[in-house]
């Protein structure tokens, strides 16, 4: 069995280019156009703001609570968006599938890669608030794209297992988007950790093995306080510690391992 | 769930080899599900009560055949005798469920014109994403750009919306395209059938050349005007089988006589 070639030419040139009409059809008849990427996020934090900060007075003592919400709110909008896309991308490019022979993971590269490029025009936007707001800029904001990446991994292995299911059972799709809004609450984005911890400590720490809670802990200890929870500071069991990395290899893994078992299957089924 | 079974299809690079392609025992059936519905919940039902839940449908029995280089082979048959699978199962679409295909070289397939076509990018964007489809980078198709806007004769309609071309114009762009994608191997599946006379004839032109230049073309049709006109070989299938191999004009009578 050979591995596919990810740097094989021709795969490179399709992939840049189905990126890129993604990018382009996205927006497309919108009179905002591209400005819809950084605004929809933007509104979603407007609207967790109003009701939990200052309705529900969620943020405490939390320093910067509005750019620690913000960089919560962007990360959880790209975790959506990057899998409930990449699940349904083989579906969208059926068409494709059925009758030209390339490598299908192309088709959730290209999806997934578009969620990508928008979270990365949303982070510059947390950034610029995060200044405004008085954070002073360290070196540790260097560490943020490694757990950027960490979160898209675990989006593409995501998108690969269930994006595989879903051609044959359309029913995941429609799991998965009621999943991913009870998973939203599993998730410390619109109360602090920190609440959680108050009332129990066994609760808080079952939350920070959850990958997604884990990379967005890090992103706001590393960009925003070091006064964050996180996974490694507050559990201290160091085999545990290490199970939300191991959920994220492990579903990637099983899900390229799937994907590309049933990808044969593909031009058949969609 | 028994794991389908899956033949073998190979891609090699070997100009010295005289075969441009080789067919061994090549089986396909297809699964189609019995029960209307084909949802989870019928899955998990099928497999608490023991039923597979899909009917396995045999199109391909057997087929062993081979190519050699330079050949024009037409492949005739009526609907649904299984030429398209063949042709699906050549290009790399479907996988063969039993047997082995060996490739010799490049192979470029015509399923069908303008795939991946969106009716919301303009003309231009187009023939960027449908020549990337191709495998050619944006500096190729910068290169033949203009030729292919030439050839199509559409020129003053680049930037505008491809929902505003009507189908004869997207098919003329299309098969402009298409036929810039060089590959030592050709498989069409009746692009000749579309478009005006005019259209018709530079599809000729443009087999003509082909057969000149002694490309390996495979050509799935119905019409034996073409068979006699272009090609070396012609093989029909009934059934899912072989049934006749050899001389283009023997081959188009036995196919005329299924009709009568």
């Amino acid at each position: 069995m050979n591995i596919p070639n990810v740097f094989y030419r021709k795969n490179r040139i399709l992939l840049k280019e189905l990126t890129k009409t993604d990018f382009k059809l996205r927006y497309q008849g919108s009179v905002l156009g591209y400005l819809w990427a950084l605004l929809r996020p933007l509104m979603m934090f407007a609207i967790l703001y109003v009701v939990f900060a200052k309705l529900l007075r969620f943020g405490g003592d939390i320093p910067h609570y509005p750019v620690y919400l913000l960089a919560g709110t962007t990360l959880w909008s790209f975790f959506t968006e990057c899998t409930s896309q990449g699940i349904q991308a083989m579906l969208m490019r059926g068409e494709l599938i059925r009758k030209i022979s390339f490598p299908k993971y192309i088709v959730v590269a290209s999806t997934t890669f578009t969620a990508l490029i928008n979270l990365g025009i949303n982070l510059v936007v947390v950034v610029i608030f995060a200044l405004l707001n008085g954070v002073t800029p360290s070196l540790s904001w260097l560490l943020v794209p490694v757990f950027v990446l960490e979160l898209y991994l675990l989006a593409l292995g995501i998108s690969f297992l269930f994006g595989a299911i879903n051609v044959k059972y359309r029913d995941i799709a429609s799991i998965w988007d009621v999943l991913i809004q009870a998973l939203f609450y599993a998730v410390p984005i619109i109360y602090p950790i920190t609440m959680v911890a108050s009332t129990s400590q066994i609760a808080a720490k079952i939350l920070l093995l959850n990958p997604v809670a884990q990379i967005i802990q890090d992103v706001r200890y590393n960009l925003i306080t070091p006064e964050t929870i996180t996974t490694w500071n507050y559990l201290n069991n160091p085999i545990v510690m290490v199970v939300p990395i191991l959920i994220v290899i492990g579903v990637l893994i099983a899900g390229a391992a799937y994907f590309r078992k049933k990808s044969k299957f593909f031009a058949e089924e969609v | 769930m028994k794991a389908r079974a899956i033949g073998e299809r190979r891609v090699v690079f070997e100009p010295n080899y005289e075969n441009a392609v080789e067919v061994k025992d090549l089986h396909k059936s297809f699964r189609l599900p019995t029960e209307r519905s084909w949802g989870l919940k019928q899955a998990i039902f099928n497999r608490l009560r023991g039923v597979k839940g899909y009917k396995e449908q045999k199109v391909l029995k057997g087929l062993n055949f081979q190519i050699k280089r330079g050949e024009f082979v037409g492949i005739v048959g009526r609907n649904g005798s299984g030429k398209s699978t063949l042709l699906k199962i050549l290009a790399g679409i479907y996988y063969p469920s039993k047997g082995e295909i060996l490739i010799n070289g490049n192979l470029v397939p015509f399923i069908e014109l303008g795939v991946g076509f969106n009716p919301d990018l303009t003309g231009r964007e187009n023939v960027y994403l449908n020549g990337a489809l191709l495998g050619f980078s944006n500096k190729e198709m910068d290169a033949m750009y203009d030729d292919i806007w030439e050839f199509a004769e559409l020129k003053e309609f680049q930037d505008q919306k491809l929902k505003n071309y009507s189908s004869g114009m997207q098919v003329r762009l299309a098969f402009s395209i298409a036929i810039r994608a060089k590959g030592e191997i050709l498989v069409l599946d009746e692009v000749l059938a579309v478009g005006d006379a005019a259209f018709q004839q530079k599809c000729n032109d443009y087999f003509a050349t082909l057969k000149k230049n002694g490309q390996t073309i495979i050509l799935v049709t119905h019409s034996m005007e073409s068979v006699k006109k272009f090609c070396t070989r012609a093989i029909m299938i009934e059934g899912g089988k072989i049934v006749h191999d050899g001389d283009p004009k023997e081959v188009s009578e036995k196919y005329l006589e299924l009709f009568k």
